[in-house]
């Protein structure tokens, strides 16, 4: 047993109650605000004597002086007379602590006189109740970090049933920018959740959305920790390994031919896929991209009747020059222009109940967007996506969006994040839980501002996705900027260093001046953790994460500079066939278009045939055999002139 | 024991005991107002020739303390048994030892508690009753050299007087058992001419606050008043043969300027023991060398104790002790 730490006192004015207790130290003892405390009370309750344990919220310190101009005096006013004084004050150390459990729990009393210990590890889970989810059998204890005070080092749990679903679920971060805190916080999180995520709870698996610089591009990647954070992965019983499965998804940029990712080096693009969404895709998030002024009800309409009658259908109509079938972009806009040019010639105002000004529009906006998202939309159709129905246990996808204009970026938040839901409902994504990963959650869900598809979308999974598996981890910097409904069905809450404004705001209301204190100077590494088996927050350290700093691996793995289309090209065709020459290429596509090739990699990229060079070649005509130019006929000698010919000269 | 204790046990054995209410004061308080006549004795000089003179205490502040002695009383009228009060008096000591700059307790302290009843008055059965109740530690207040001995008055100043005797003996059973084990300088709060074993040792200084009597008289007088800070007035003999006291050195010194205040206005008596034959030429320069010690104890201030003038902090700190585990 530890020596005795504190005794507890109250006074009138000063009383403990069921939930709070006030206790002193001697000077020199560890106790800080954070600590975890135990009080053994003195007096059985119903033969068994109490235990209380508490979090040190508050610190008090003072002397016998009964008034600061006494101290002046007794210095005769001069602050460096230290060596008139040969003996210090009487001095204080009083804290307050706020109750986090009783035992036994029942009477529900005020906090006995009693003796104060530092908590040790045994202390710390019965304090935090986490001996109800880590026994033997039934252990879903995910380690959220270290309690470290006063030479105790206890592995922090969080219950996974809490965490992942399905009694509670989500987790969000709060924290200043800049410190590396909540995107490392989240990376250790989710190395900690694929080792300890209890086997009989299922598979699961992580889509994260890297919407700024290369923070998640080079999870795969080892990074530098050193021996203390060794030591916390040891105490949290996890491999300080990066992530054995990762796959990367990233859009092309606006040339369509290279990959819209800070992680664009060669020696990367092995697990790399590109992004890429037809018509089909896009048109059932239409309302992503098109606000509300945009689409009325008759847009809407139109909208609707192109899904569902024009798209990927053989459409005919008396009106239209030719029947169309239309799959991309550009049969769209094949078929608006004949519908325009048959009202024109019918010189008519509606044409289905739909006026021509309505048609235009949705034209004009539908048309935009291809150009708008360009590199994620291809106007022929082809699609590359996430696999969605094979996703696999303990990997993690990274979608690269940080390059993104915002629309794209909506969209594709949109798209995966629906599909991630209609998967889940119908238990055919491949897991059965999927975290799925926001940083800068204020601008997706704001706590005001317009109601967009995403926020709403954001909201249905805050509030209904711990049923289905969709486990949202989202991060800010502040919190008090994110709608209230998001953060408040987040389960579980993380703090890293916050802002002196942001801890003004009302939500941090209940936390204690020293508690604020404490957040606003929080060091790299500490975090303060809210979760349902927790009544206080509680004060903890994770290791930084075992995978290679976004600044290190773009140091490391330099983008690739722009090349040529064949370059290109070249490059993503060999991460499938490392045979492949430059020569061969250019030979196979002497004489296509630039779409064509193009259209025939992504078409390669997309069904990842065994034989690359035959399919990608499949999608060229064969060029001309070259002919040895044989030796022109020669013409037939003039007949001769006859000698009697009066002509011949 | 205290006094709620006693009340509610003396209603159980004395019916007839009529309790007194939460809100009586100490006799403690009482005494103040009823305190020794102020006295001159004129004391023999024992530093250098002629008159009692201020001497300048050359040299800087040396803390050489280690530790402090005081000692706390607290009576107070538990009952009146047929209008004879019944004391509850508790007297305490303690030794605060200095280490690192922070004061820790020496040895444990001396808390004792005791009942005071005049035994003439109360009556056998009561008396027998407040003995058991007492667990012997029942003092007898009965005066039968005064003619107004029933009075309550007196019956009280006979009980603060024992519980200011037992407060006396407990400082003197800590400070011989000091002088028995430790070498190093005890600073009591009051003098040292009590106990022969501490008069005569070389590690206690006491330092008396209270100047009821005043060892000056005439132009002695005037300049044991007229010290300026950081002056001491010459060694000088106390002798009291009628109290049965050993002869002690003593002086008076000046702790803080008393410039625009009382005359007594940081005057403290210091004793030390009496120097031998062989001793007796330095003795100024030992007192010397003992009031810098004490003058290096003027600071922290003992604020906001009224007075903290006179009162070092070690000895603040010991009264702050006892008051917490003796009330």
């Amino acid at each position: 047993m530890s020596s005795i730490l504190g005794r507890v006192v109250a006074t009138e004015r000063r009383p403990n109650t069921p939930h709070e207790f006030h206790f002193w130290t001697a000077l020199d003892s560890p106790v800080g605000i954070g600590t975890i405390v135990r009080v053994d009370g003195r007096d059985a309750v119903n033969g068994v004597l109490p235990h209380v344990y508490g979090i040190v919220t508050e610190g008090f310190s003072w002397t016998d002086l009964a008034s600061p101009l006494h101290d002046v005096m007794g210095f005769d006013g001069l602050p460096d007379a230290e060596s008139l004084h040969h003996t210090n004050r009487a001095e204080i150390r009083l804290y307050t602590a706020a109750v986090l459990r009783h035992v036994p729990e029942e009477p529900l009393q005020p906090v006995p006189m009693g003796t104060v210990f530092l908590a040790d590890e045994s202390d710390v889970e019965v304090a935090l109740r986490m001996d109800g989810y880590l026994k033997p059998g039934a252990r879903t204890g995910i380690p959220i970090g270290v309690y470290r005070a006063g030479g105790t080092d206890a592995p922090i749990y969080l219950d996974a049933d809490f965490l992942i679903g399905p009694e509670a679920a989500h987790l969000n971060i709060s924290g200043v920018s800049g410190l590396a805190t909540k995107t490392s916080a989240v990376e250790w999180l989710l190395q900690s959740i694929f080792t300890h995520f209890p086997a009989q709870k299922g598979s699961v698996a992580a889509v994260c959305f890297n919407v700024k610089g290369p923070d998640l591009c080079y999870l795969d990647q080892p990074g530098d920790i050193d021996e203390a954070d060794r030591g916390l992965y040891e105490k949290c019983g996890v491999t300080p390994d990066p992530f054995g499965n990762v796959q990367y998804f990233a859009p092309y940029k606006s040339d369509g031919v290279s990959l819209n990712t800070l992680r664009s080096n060669e020696a990367l693009l092995d697990n790399v896929t590109s992004l890429t969404w037809g018509l089909r895709e896009v048109l059932q998030y239409a309302e992503v991209l098109l606000n509300k002024d945009d689409v009325d009800a008759k847009a809407d309409a139109l909208i609707d009747f192109i899904k569902e009658n024009v798209l990927d259908k053989k459409f005919v109509d008396p009106m239209l020059e030719r029947p169309h079938s239309v799959t991309s972009f550009a049969d769209l806009d094949a078929w608006f222009r004949d519908v325009l040019r048959g009202l024109e010639k019918k010189d008519d105002q509606s044409w289905r109940t739909h006026h021509v000004a309505t048609i235009r529009k949705v034209r004009n906006r539908l048309s935009n967007i291809s150009l708008r998202c360009k590199g994620l939309v291809a106007d022929d159709g082809a699609t590359s996506d996430l696999p969605f129905g094979s996703f696999q246990d303990r990997t993690v996808y990274v979608i690269d969006v940080a390059g993104l204009e915002e629309d794209a970026q909506d969209l594709i938040f949109a798209r995966v994040v629906t599909k991630l839901r209609e998967h889940l409902e119908k238990r055919d994504l491949g897991v059965q839980h999927v975290v799925v990963f926001v940083d800068e959650l204020n601008k997706y869900a704001p706590g005001d501002g317009p109601e967009t598809y995403v926020r709403k979308m954001l909201l249905d999974i805050a509030e209904r996705g711990r049923y289905l598996g969709l486990v949202l981890f989202s991060a800010q910097q502040f919190r008090s900027q994110v709608h209230r409904r998001v953060v408040g069905n987040s389960g579980t809450a993380l703090y890293g260093r916050m802002d002196g404004d942001e801890l003004a705001t009302p939500g941090y209301a209940v936390l204690s001046p020293a508690i604020k204190t404490k957040l606003a100077t929080l060091e790299k590494g500490q975090l303060m953790v809210r979760h349902p088996h927790f009544t206080q927050p509680i004060f903890v350290r994770f290791p930084r994460p075992a995978v290679m700093r976004g600044r290190d691996g773009v140091s490391r793995y330099p983008a690739a500079q722009s090349v040529s289309l064949h370059a290109a090209v070249l490059r993503t065709l060999r991460v499938l066939d490392p045979s492949l020459t430059l020569g061969w290429l250019q030979d196979v596509t002497q004489l296509a278009t630039d779409d064509e090739i193009l259209r025939a990699r992504n078409d390669v990229v997309r069904t990842r045939p065994t034989d690359v060079r035959k399919a990608f070649a499949a999608h060229f005509r064969a060029a001309v055999v070259p002919r040895t130019a044989s030796r022109p006929h020669a013409p037939a000698p003039l007949p001769a002139v006859p000698s009697d010919d009066p002509y011949g000269f | 024991m205290d006094v709620r204790t006693v009340r509610r046990q003396l209603a159980a054995l004395l019916p007839e005991a009529r309790p007194t209410g939460e809100g009586e004061g100490t006799l403690e308080l009482l005494a103040a107002s009823s305190v020794d006549a102020p006295r001159l004795i004129s004391a023999t000089v024992l530093e250098g020739s002629g008159p009692l003179k201020a001497r300048r205490v050359f040299g800087g502040p040396e803390p050489a303390f280690r530790a402090f002695l005081d000692g706390t009383q607290r009576s107070q009228v538990a009952a009146h048994l047929h209008g004879i009060p019944i004391v509850v008096g508790t007297a305490a000591a303690v030794i605060r030892d200095r280490r690192n700059r922070r004061m820790h307790t020496w040895s444990p302290p001396l808390v004792e508690t005791r009942l005071y009843a005049p035994r003439d008055l109360v009556g056998a059965r009561a008396w027998e009753s407040l003995s058991a109740l007492s667990r012997g530690q029942l003092v007898d207040t009965t005066d039968r050299e005064h003619e107004a001995g029933a009075h309550p008055f007196t019956l009280k100043d006979a009980a603060y007087h024992g519980v200011q005797a037992h407060r006396e003996d407990l400082e003197r059973r800590l400070a011989e058992r000091w002088c028995t084990v430790e070498n190093d300088r005890l600073f009591i709060d009051g003098g040292i001419s009590g106990s022969e074993a501490v008069a005569v040792s070389s590690c206690t200084v006491g330092v008396v606050k209270s100047h009821r009597t005043l060892y000056a008289e005439g132009p002695a007088l005037a300049v044991v008043l007229g010290l300026g800070h950081r002056e001491r007035s010459s060694v000088f003999v106390i002798n009291e043969k009628a109290s049965r006291r050993t002869k002690v050195a003593s002086w008076y010194l000046r702790l803080r300027d008393p410039s625009g205040r009382d005359p007594m206005w940081g005057l403290v008596r210091v004793e030390i023991a009496h120097p031998g034959p062989e001793e007796k030429h330095a003795i100024g320069d030992r007192a010397d060398e003992v009031s810098r010690w004490i003058l290096a104890e003027a600071s922290p201030l003992s604020l906001p104790d009224a007075r903290w003038d006179k009162m070092v902090y070690g000895i603040r700190d010991c009264e702050e002790f006892l008051r917490a585990v003796a009330g």
